[in-house]
C-alpha cells in the first residue's frame, strides 16, 4: 500500500452513511403494501419445444452428474391426442406414491369417456335477441384441461418461468412440461421426511403450550395460524439468497402492525444479495441496524404460542424455511430478560423473576469486574473482618489478581464450551467434574483464593438465568471488558465503562425502536416493559410499536366481576 | 435506498434530564463548598431564594422566547444582529461550554486523585474522561441524553442515600443565626450563587430540538424546581453535618458526607459506590457540553457534519483542564472567574438578547 493511500485511509473525511430508520410516533392510515421483490434479473422463459427444455434441464441440472434429479419422459393423452411430456422431480423430495397415482396415471392413461376431439369450440353461454343467436365460445385451451381435468391436486400452478418452475422442483415439487405449451406445471406433491412436532428445548414452560417450531416453514405458519385463529394474520413469501431461494414468511396482523414497521422488515429482506441463507441467526445479523457490542436485536423463539403473543402485539415474526426459530422483531432490551412464561403467571411472581434476572444480568457482566476494584482499590466498602478474610485466603496466592480471576474465567468458559461439544450424556458430568474438581484442586494448589471461587460461581448461574442464549454471550465477553477497567482504575474504570457501555445501549435501534426502552425517555409510553401489569390491566399495546390499535382490551376485562359504567 | 430521517428530537423528561445532569456535576465537585463559604447559616435561605429569582428569570424568558416558537437562542441572535451578532453569540457560549467543562473535569480529577489515586497523575484521568467521552461523541445526539435519563435517577437515590443515611450526623442547630452573616451577604451577595443554575443556559439551544417546542415552559420550570430541590438536598446534608470551617476545606464534600454514613455489619463504607454513579453522571455532563458546543459551531458555519469537529472540542476541553498550575489555581478560576463568567454569558447575555430581539420584533410588528 501506498503511504499516500494510508495518510488518505487515516486523515480523510468520509461522511457518514449510516442507514436511519425510526417508527413514527402515529401509524399512517394508507396501508403502503406494494412492496414486492423488485429483482431485475430476467428469468428464462420455457419453451415450446419438450427436447429444447429437457436440454436447458439437463445443462441446469447437471443430469449426467447428478444422480438424485430425475426427469420422466412420456406420452400424456388429453382429448383424444397424444403429447409428448416431460416430469421432472428430486428422489427423495416427492411422495412417489401420490406422483404415480395423481399425476403420472391420469396423464398417461386414454380418457375413453371423452368424445370431444378438441378442435371444437365449446359453447360457454348462448343468448337469442332479435333473432339474433349470440354464443360465448371458448377456445379449447390444453394447458387449462390439462390442470382442470387431468390432475387431481389442490395446489398446480402455472407459469412460464425457469426460475419458478425450478424454485418449486427444489423445495419438493414436480414439474411438468408438455410439447407444444409455452409453460410448465409447478405441482405440489411434497413428501420428504422431516420432524413432527416436538416440545420445546431451551424455552420450556410450565402453563404454556409444548409445541415449538420445526425445520419446515409450511408447518410452521400452520402453527401461527391455529394459535392466531385470526383471518388479519398476513404471512407473506419471500425470497432471499440466489443459490438457495430460501423461503421466508414474513408474519404480521394487517388490522395492528405498523405498516412502515412491515414494510421496513420486507425492504430489508428484499434487498439482500446474499448466497445463500440458512438459519434465524444470520438473518438476524444481516437485518439488524448495526451489529455493536454484539448485543441481539431480535428475539429469537422456538414457540409458536410466544411468536403468536409477539404478533398480537403489534410486532413482525420472520420465519425461515429450515430453521425450526421464530425471529421477532422489534426487540428492546428487557425482551432478552423476559421469559414467555412469564404471561402465564401472576404478575407478582412474574416481576419477581424479572427482577431476579435484571440482577443476574448485573452480576454477570460486572461482578469480577466489582470484585477486581474492591480488592485493589476499594477495599473500605468490605467489613474489616470479611477483608482479613479474603486477605487470609489470598496469602498463599502468588498471582495479582487480574491473573487469578482470568485463570478461572478463562477456565470456566472452556468447561463451558466442553460439556456442550461433547455428546450429551457426558456433558453434564463434565460441568460437574470442571466445576467442583478443577475449583477444589485450584484452590488447594494455591493458584486461586476461595473467595474467588465463590465469585466466579455466582456469576456463571447468573449467566445461566439469563434466558436469550445471546445476551447471556454477549454479557460473557464484556465481563472481560469491565474486569480489565476494574484492575485498571477500580470503580472510576468501571464507571467510565459504563458510561460508554450505556451510550452506545442508548444509541442503538431496533427496528426505528430505541433499544434501552423503557429505561430512557420514559414518556408517554404504555406499557413498555418496566413491570408486568396484572393481566386485567394489560389494557395497552407497547406504545413505541406505534400500532394501529392501541388498546387490547376493556377498561374493566372482568366483566363478570365487575359491571362497566 | 429507503430512506427515512431519525427523529434527533428531545422529549420533556430528557429535557429536564439534560439540566439536571449539569447541576449534578457542579453539586458533586465543589458547588456546596462555595454556596456554605458564601453565605454560611443561611445556605438554606440562600438556596430558596436564589430559585425563586431563577424561577422568575426563567419565566420572564418563557414569556420572552414565545414569540420565536421553535427557535433557539442563535437563531434569534440571527433575527437581532444577522450573522455577525449570531457568531459573537454562538463563540461566547462555546467559550462558556468548553472552559466550565474543562475546569469541571480539573476539580473533578483533582478529587479523585485525592481520594484513590494519590501516586497517580491526575493527567491520567482527565485522559480515561477524554477517551471515553471520544467514543461516546462518536455516537447520537439523544444517546447521552438517555444515558443521563437512566443515570439521573441513581444519582438521585444516592443523594437521598446520603441525606437519610447521615441523619443520625445532623446538627440542625447549624442553620442558626437563620441570616448567617446578614441580610447584605445572604441575599445581595448570596446573589453570586445564581451560577449554581448554570444548568439553564443548555435550555437557550433546545427550542429547535423539542419534540414539542409548546412544552418549553413546562420544562423550563420543573428544571428550575427540580435543580433548586436537588442543591437543597445536597446541601442541606453538608450544612448540617459539618461546621462551616470544615466545609471550607473539603475537596469533594459529598463525597467526605458519604464517608460517615454506617450501613451495618455488611458494608463498611460505601462512598466509592456513590463515587461510581457520580462519575457516570459527570462524563454525562461532559459529553453533553461537547455537543452542545458541536452543535452551535455547526449552526455557526452551517455545517452538515459533525463528526469532523466533534473531537476538537474535546482536545480544547482537555487543554483548558490541565491549563491551571495546581488545584489552587483552578479553584481560583472558579471561585473568582468562572462562576461570573456563568451568569453574565448564562444568564445576562441570553437574557439580553432575548430583551431586544422581542423589541425589535414589537418594532417590525409595529411597522408592519
Amino acid at each position: 500500500m501506498k503511504i499516500k493511500n494510508i495518510i488518505n485511509n487515516v486523515f480523510k473525511y468520509t461522511p457518514n452513511k449510516t442507514y436511519n430508520f425510526t417508527l413514527p410516533d402515529i401509524p399512517r392510515d394508507s396501508d403502503n403494501n406494494s412492496y414486492n421483490n423488485e429483482k431485475s434479473n430476467k428469468s428464462q422463459k420455457i419453451y415450446t419445444s419438450i427436447s429444447v427444455n429437457l436440454d436447458y434441464i439437463k445443462t441446469k441440472y447437471n443430469l449426467l452428474i447428478n444422480s438424485d434429479i430425475i426427469s420422466r419422459e412420456f406420452i400424456l393423452n388429453a382429448k383424444g391426442k397424444q403429447y409428448k411430456a416431460l416430469l421432472l422431480h428430486i428422489d427423495g423430495m416427492v411422495d412417489s406414491q401420490i406422483l404415480n397415482d395423481f399425476v403420472l396415471e391420469p396423464l398417461m392413461m386414454r380418457n375413453k369417456n371423452n368424445l370431444f376431439d378438441g378442435e371444437q369450440n365449446r359453447v360457454i353461454s348462448e343468448a337469442i335477441t332479435n333473432n339474433i343467436t349470440v354464443r360465448k365460445v371458448k377456445k379449447f385451451n390444453l394447458a387449462d384441461y390439462i390442470e382442470n381435468c387431468l390432475i387431481p391436486q389442490n395446489n398446480i400452478k402455472q407459469t412460464d418461468s425457469f426460475d419458478e418452475i425450478f424454485s418449486g422442483v427444489n423445495a419438493g415439487n414436480c414439474a411438468l412440461f408438455v410439447d407444444t405449451l409455452g409453460i410448465g406445471f409447478d405441482i405440489d406433491i411434497k413428501g420428504f421426511k422431516q420432524r413432527s412436532i416436538d416440545k420445546p428445548e431451551n424455552e420450556v414452560v410450565i402453563k404454556g403450550a409444548h409445541e415449538a417450531f420445526v425445520e419446515n416453514i409450511r408447518t410452521n405458519t400452520s402453527l401461527l395460524r391455529r394459535f392466531t385463529n385470526n383471518e388479519n394474520l398476513v404471512i407473506e413469501n419471500l425470497e432471499v439468497g440466489d443459490i438457495t431461494k430460501t423461503k421466508c414468511a414474513v408474519c404480521y396482523m394487517q388490522n395492528i402492525a405498523n405498516s412502515d414497521l412491515v414494510a421496513e422488515v420486507k425492504y430489508r429482506i428484499n434487498n439482500l444479495d446474499i448466497d445463500s441463507l440458512l438459519s434465524v441467526g444470520q438473518l438476524e445479523q444481516l437485518i439488524s441496524d448495526n451489529n455493536s457490542l454484539g448485543l441481539p436485536k431480535a428475539i429469537s423463539t422456538e414457540r409458536p404460542d410466544n411468536a403468536v403473543q409477539h404478533i398480537l402485539e403489534g410486532r413482525v415474526v420472520v420465519l425461515v424455511n429450515g430453521s425450526p426459530f421464530a425471529l421477532i422483531l422489534p426487540a428492546i432490551m428487557i425482551d432478552f430478560l423476559t421469559s414467555p412464561e412469564d404471561r402465564n403467571l401472576k404478575s407478582i411472581f412474574a416481576n419477581f423473576l424479572r427482577g431476579i434476572r435484571i440482577l443476574a444480568a448485573f452480576f454477570s457482566l460486572l461482578l469480577p469486574g466489582i470484585y477486581v476494584s474492591v480488592t485493589s482499590f476499594h477495599i473500605e466498602i468490605l467489613p474489616t473482618e470479611l477483608l482479613y478474610s479474603i486477605l487470609a485466603a489470598r496469602e498463599s496466592v502468588p498471582f495479582p489478581i487480574i491473573f487469578e480471576i482470568l485463570i478461572m474465567e478463562i477456565s470456566f468458559e472452556i468447561i463451558r464450551e466442553a460439556s456442550l461439544r461433547v455428546p450429551s450424556p457426558i456433558g453434564s458430568t463434565i460441568g460437574i467434574v470442571g466445576g467442583l474438581v478443577v475449583g477444589q484442586a485450584a484452590v488447594s494448589a494455591g493458584i486461586v483464593s476461595p473467595i474467588l471461587i465463590i465469585i466466579v460461581a455466582i456469576t456463571a448461574l447468573s449467566s445461566f438465568a439469563i434466558p436469550d442464549y445471546s445476551f447471556s454471550f454477549h454479557l460473557r465477553v464484556f465481563r472481560f471488558l469491565f474486569i480489565f477497567l476494574g484492575y485498571i482504575a477500580g470503580f472510576l474504570g468501571i464507571g467510565i465503562g459504563l458510561l460508554v457501555y450505556l451510550s452506545i445501549i442508548c444509541d442503538m435501534e431496533s427496528f426505528g425502536v430505541s433499544y434501552s426502552l423503557p429505561y430512557s425517555s420514559m414518556e408517554n409510553l404504555k406499557n413498555i416493559g418496566i413491570l408486568l401489569p396484572p393481566i386485567w390491566k394489560r389494557e395497552f399495546r407497547a406504545s413505541y410499536l406505534a400500532t394501529k390499535k392501541n388498546r387490547k382490551q376493556d377498561d374493566i376485562s372482568m366483566h363478570w366481576k365487575f359491571n362497566k359504567g | 435506498m429507503r430512506k427515512i430521517e431519525k427523529s434527533k428530537k428531545i422529549g420533556t423528561i430528557s429535557a429536564v434530564m439534560l439540566t439536571l445532569s449539569i447541576v449534578v456535576s457542579y453539586v458533586t465537585s465543589s458547588l456546596p463548598r462555595a454556596f456554605i463559604n458564601e453565605t454560611k447559616s443561611a445556605t438554606l435561605l440562600n438556596i430558596i431564594y436564589i430559585t425563586a429569582i431563577v424561577l422568575f428569570i426563567i419565566l420572564l424568558f418563557c414569556r420572552l422566547i414565545q414569540k420565536f416558537p421553535g427557535l433557539d437562542l442563535l437563531d434569534i441572535s440571527y433575527f437581532l444582529g444577522g450573522n455577525l451578532l449570531k457568531n459573537i453569540v454562538g463563540s461566547c457560549f462555546i467559550f462558556y461550554f468548553v472552559v466550565s467543562s474543562g475546569l469541571m473535569l480539573r476539580n473533578f480529577c483533582e478529587g479523585l486523585v485525592v481520594v484513590y489515586y494519590p501516586l497517580t497523575s491526575y493527567i491520567f484521568v482527565i485522559l480515561m474522561f477524554i477517551v471515553a467521552i471520544a467514543f461516546v461523541n462518536k455516537l447520537g445526539f439523544n444517546s447521552t441524553l438517555n444515558t443521563a435519563a437512566i443515570v439521573f435517577p441513581l444519582v438521585l437515590i444516592s443523594i437521598i442515600l446520603l441525606f437519610c443515611g447521615n441523619l443520625g450526623n445532623f446538627s440542625f442547630r447549624r442553620i442558626y443565626p437563620v441570616l448567617g452573616d446578614g441580610f447584605y451577604n445572604t441575599f445581595i451577595l448570596g446573589l453570586k450563587n445564581i451560577g449554581a443554575f448554570g444548568g439553564i443556559c443548555y435550555l437557550y439551544f433546545i427550542p429547535s430540538m423539542l419534540k414539542d417546542p409548546s412544552k418549553l415552559k413546562k420544562i423550563a420550570v420543573i428544571s428550575v424546581i427540580s435543580t433548586g430541590l436537588f442543591i437543597f438536598l445536597c446541601v442541606a446534608t453538608l450544612l448540617f453535618m459539618f461546621s462551616f470551617f470544615i466545609n471550607a476545606d473539603e475537596i469533594m464534600p459529598l463525597f467526605s458526607a458519604a464517608r460517615y454514613i454506617e450501613f451495618g455489619s455488611f458494608f463498611q463504607r460505601f462512598e466509592s459506590v456513590f463515587l461510581l454513579i457520580w462519575i457516570i453522571s459527570f462524563g454525562c455532563y461532559l459529553s453533553i457540553s461537547c455537543k452542545f458546543s458541536t452543535h452551535i459551531f455547526n449552526k455557526m458555519f452551517k455545517l452538515s457534519d459533525m463528526k469532523p469537529i466533534l473531537n476538537i472540542f474535546l482536545i480544547l476541553i482537555f487543554a483548558i483542564s490541565i491549563f491551571p498550575k495546581n488545584y489552587a489555581s483552578s479553584n481560583f478560576f472558579e471561585i473568582h472567574i468562572y462562576r461570573y463568567l456563568r451568569i453574565a454569558i448564562g444568564f445576562i447575555l441570553g437574557m439580553t438578547i432575548l430583551i431586544l430581539a422581542n423589541l425589535k420584533k414589537k418594532k417590525v410588528g409595529d411597522k408592519n
